[in-house]
């Protein structure tokens, strides 16, 4: 039996999905079977993050309403046999979503899959909360800004109260990723650090991504930057596909390479 | 800060002062989103207390002391 990890974030814009997309990667690489499911119903945007958006027939909603079956909606990715992929329905109803069905579909993900990795919608409305419902455990991205980690704690305190693993007296398993930590700004005292987020949200770290450029090139041609062995991010990126798998790994220092006036009276 | 900073007066770092935000306004949003079921506990305890004594709204005010979380109920009667 696999496990539902739900990867979410409260704000938007955070870099939720194009986390998930290169975790996705990561742990496919590593071996395990998973499938990444994008659950923003209505905004279509793991697919392209993963390039596959010329692949599309079936989507999420046509499995839970019996329309397909899950082998038809399943897209595997270009690269690895390991990964697939169930795109969300660009429906404008907000109501589609039925607790049940969601259900149905999770469990059968987990017995297919070893890793089921779920993109929630930002907000805390109904997608949301259909997306850390059955989650085993949540990463819940946050960059170091004030809105950022604001929403983050919101979102951390929705899962500890809704989720049915939580309901039912266990405890769903949460962890924060830093993303886009920009360590001169850390350094010059314009940043919070990543010691002051997880402070605040008061959860582990498995994870911190330094902002990285190639982010941006890659998302533009749809290859997940994890693949792109000189990127920054990339080795960040396997690390915390390796800590999922619960294997220690360091975290790498992230202060700040100092100019020599720095050196010489910092 | 370091020490040539502390010399030359430079001013409180601004993640410094983001830190401090943020404790400040978590606080009370913890404290209000303790209880996700706030609203069906306040139509229940209107029910109850109207078995007693007219009712006309019930505000639950939910406050952080120190490290004592509180619940404060204002009972507004209906004269």
């Amino acid at each position: 039996m696999g496990q539902i990890i739900t990867v979410t974030s409260g704000k938007g814009g955070v870099g939720k999905s194009t986390t998930l997309a290169n975790l996705a990667v990561a742990l496919a690489d590593l071996g395990k079977r998973v499938v990444a499911v994008d659950f923003d119903i209505g905004l279509r945007n793991l697919d392209m993050l993963l390039g596959l958006e010329n692949r599309i027939v079936y989507n999420v909603v046509d499995i839970m309403e019996g329309k397909c079956n899950l082998s038809q909606a399943l897209i595997n990715d270009k690269h690895s046999k390991n990964l697939y992929f169930l795109p969300a329905s660009q429906t404008n109803d907000k109501n589609i979503l039925d607790t049940d069905k969601v259900r149905a579909l999770m469990q059968t993900l987990k017995q297919e899959f070893d890793i089921v990795l779920v993109d929630s919608p930002a907000g805390i409305e109904g997608g949301f909360e259909h997306a850390v419902l059955y989650a085993d455990r949540a990463l819940v991205v946050s960059t170091p800004d004030v809105s950022s980690v604001r929403d983050a704690d919101r979102v951390i305190g929705i899962i500890d109260a809704k989720s049915e693993k939580a309901q039912a007296g266990e405890e769903v398993q949460k962890h924060i990723i830093v993303n886009r930590l920009k360590p001169d700004l850390v350094e010059r005292g314009d940043m919070l650090t990543v010691e002051d987020v997880l402070n605040i949200l008061a959860l582990p770290l498995i994870g911190v991504v330094l902002d990285d450029e190639k982010v941006i090139s890659s998302t533009n041609t749809g290859e997940p930057v994890v693949r792109d062995k000189k990127a920054v991010s990339s080795d960040a990126y396997r690390r915390i596909a390796r800590r999922i798998l619960g294997e220690e790994v360091p975290v790498p220092d992230f202060t700040a390479k100092k100019g020599f006036f720095k050196r010489l009276f910092g | 800060m370091s020490f040539f900073d502390k010399l030359f007066g430079k001013k409180e770092s601004s993640a410094s002062k983001a830190k401090d935000r943020l404790r400040l306004v978590l606080e009370t949003e913890r404290g209000a989103n303790a209880i996700p079921n706030m609203d069906e506990m306040r139509e229940e305890l209107i029910k109850v207390i109207q078995k007693y004594t007219k009712v006309k709204d019930i505000k639950i005010i939910s406050e952080k002391n120190h490290d004592i979380d509180v619940l404060a109920l204002e009972i507004i009667l209906d004269n």
